[in-house]
């Protein structure tokens, strides 16, 4: 298991950032496009489901985050530095809400399971999958698919779970075919890496496990 | 891992869900805002509406207030939501529907902000300003620099550095208060209004009139023009609703003298150190986690209790002493 990093490419990161802070508002529509649903998706089970509270700390995150991006070193992917300012977040929010110190822990805040899913680089061997029931096991993979760079995990969806042809998911994100072919190779490439690693288990113990 | 593989695992894991459609499409526009107000920040081009107020009548102000909305330029954003509790309201123009205000929502020329009965909250402004809303308050935000007072009460801390502060005036239906750097409250009392001043200078003025100054520790009651004049010390227990409504503190990294800075200015009080050692050591240890939901006398204690100092309130100090 090698120390492959399947972030989104800092460089790219960067450039986003830039247009962003230079006011393109395309960059905007990008940045929210890519990160609001998987942020979304990471701050809702971190509040116990509940939507106003994924809300509230969503919105507060990506504000904050925007607030702070010009101070953005780079140091891991953007998506990762964006989940730090939404777990203290969530910890604020629900501190503020119920005055305790209650931190909600779930599975994936586990600092290995962490350090696999979000910065994928080089974890430890686990053996997590066994240890939890299939609807865990589904969330933890549609998590994995949540952290690869931006459009991996839709392409993936749309090819895999949707039946899209590469044609239909080049023409989606505005790509030629080729391009759209290489880009799924990297996928799954990159989710097939995510998944060892964060679950250290081949996909067909992961898919048994999912009851597939 | 093969093709078919990865098929079974996505599949078998099921789709990622999408949020709800009207949040995505209520973010999308609140964070658009929250986003050009960063834009327009970095690049120093943040316009401030100008209201056609007739500079001597203050009812009128209250009247122009109300038609605004319809009138001027495109809302822009001019700070931001810090803190609710209880519950912050707000609408956009006069016939907006209402909705919840969250931390970090922009706040928008034109928006007219509520507070429940039990709730308050906090907006930050351009330039760093603190304003809090205490509990059943309404304002409208007619400019950058200009709140209107409907109802309730307004606390506005506008920075320790009077040189610095930023502009802004705060407009009931009697008349307006300007700072000159302070911390002040202003409450629209039935048939008046009182400006308690807790630190530095306001102007009220009444129409055209002539400003007339309050400064630290006053208390200026305006009914019918005439004003009355009495003692609000700065930690006095009228104060205690502004440390309910305080934003809270981001204390990592922060030395543990800044903290006591910071919880001093929020408790009306000055720190006084026993010793010069003690004072050493509050400058050199520095802090790390978060008093996030804390108040700022709970924050006070929450932080002391990790050091080896603890922290005693007497009327105007904060005094620190070495732990017992």
């Amino acid at each position: 298991m090698g120390c492959h990093r399947v972030e989104q490419d800092p460089s790219a990161d960067r450039q986003l950032i830039r247009r962003m802070l230079a006011g393109d508002e395309r960059a905007y529509e990008a940045f929210f496009n890519d990160y609001f649903p998987r942020l979304y998706r990471f701050a809702l089970p971190r509040l116990n489901g509940d939507i106003e509270a994924t809300r509230d700390v969503v919105q507060a995150t990506l504000a904050k985050a925007m607030r702070k991006m010009a101070d953005f070193r780079g140091e891991s992917g953007l998506f990762t530095w964006v989940c730090q300012i939404c777990r203290r977040e969530a910890v604020d929010h629900i501190r503020a809400r119920y005055r305790q110190s209650r931190a909600v822990v779930l599975i994936d805040d586990l600092p290995e399971l962490r350090r696999a899913i979000e910065d994928i680089e080089a974890p430890d061997e686990f053996d997590l999958a066994r240890a939890h029931d299939r609807a865990e096991t589904g969330r933890l993979v549609r998590s994995v698919l949540d952290r690869l760079p931006s459009n991996y995990g839709d392409a993936l969806e749309w090819k895999y779970m949707e039946g899209r042809t590469v044609e239909e998911i080049g023409a989606r994100l505005g790509i030629g075919t080729t391009a759209a072919q290489s880009l799924l190779a990297r996928a799954r490439t990159a989710f097939r890496e995510a998944l060892e690693q964060a679950f250290g288990a081949e996909a067909a113990d992961i898919a048994g496990n999912l009851g597939a | 891992m093969q093709d078919h593989d990865i098929e079974k695992v996505l599949k078998a894991a099921g789709p990622r869900e999408r949020p709800p459609v009207e949040i995505e499409r209520a973010m999308r526009e609140n964070l658009r805002q929250e986003w050009r107000s960063v834009v327009a920040e970095r690049h120093g081009r943040q316009r401030r509406v100008a209201l056609a107020l007739a500079a001597g009548v203050m009812a009128t102000a209250i009247g122009a207030w109300l038609v605004v909305p319809n009138f001027t330029a495109p809302a822009q954003a001019v700070g931001t939501v810090a803190l609710t509790t209880g519950g912050l309201h707000a609408k956009s123009g006069r016939f907006g529907s209402w909705e919840r205000a969250v931390p970090g929502a922009p706040v928008m020329t034109g928006q007219t902000l509520a507070t429940e009965p039990t709730g308050r909250g906090a907006i930050t402004l351009a330039g760093g300003i603190s304003a809090r809303l205490d509990q059943a308050t309404r304002i409208g935000v007619a400019a950058a620099d200009r709140l209107v007072i409907e109802r309730g009460a307004v606390y506005v801390d506008a920075g320790a550095d009077a040189a610095a502060a930023a502009p802004l005036e705060i407009v009931t239906a009697a008349g307006s208060v300007r700072h000159v750097g302070t911390q002040y409250e202003v409450r629209v009392l039935e048939g008046g209004v009182r400006v308690r001043v807790r630190e530095g200078t306001v102007e009220w003025r009444t129409g055209s009139g002539p400003a007339t100054s309050g400064r630290a520790g006053e208390q200026l009651t305006i009914s019918d023009s005439r004003i009355e004049r009495g003692r609000v010390e700065p930690h006095d227990q009228a104060w205690d609703w502004v440390a309910a409504a305080a934003p809270g503190i981001d204390v990592e990294g922060m030395s543990l003298t800044g903290f006591l800075d910071w919880a001093a200015r929020e408790l009306g009080r000055r720190v006084e150190f026993t010793t010069p050692e003690v004072a050493r050591e509050a400058a050199a240890v520095v802090l790390h986690g978060s008093v996030a939901g804390l108040s700022p006398p709970e924050a006070l204690q929450a932080v002391l209790a990790t050091t080896r100092m603890q922290a005693s309130l007497t009327d105007g100090l904060i005094v620190v002493a070495a732990r017992q």
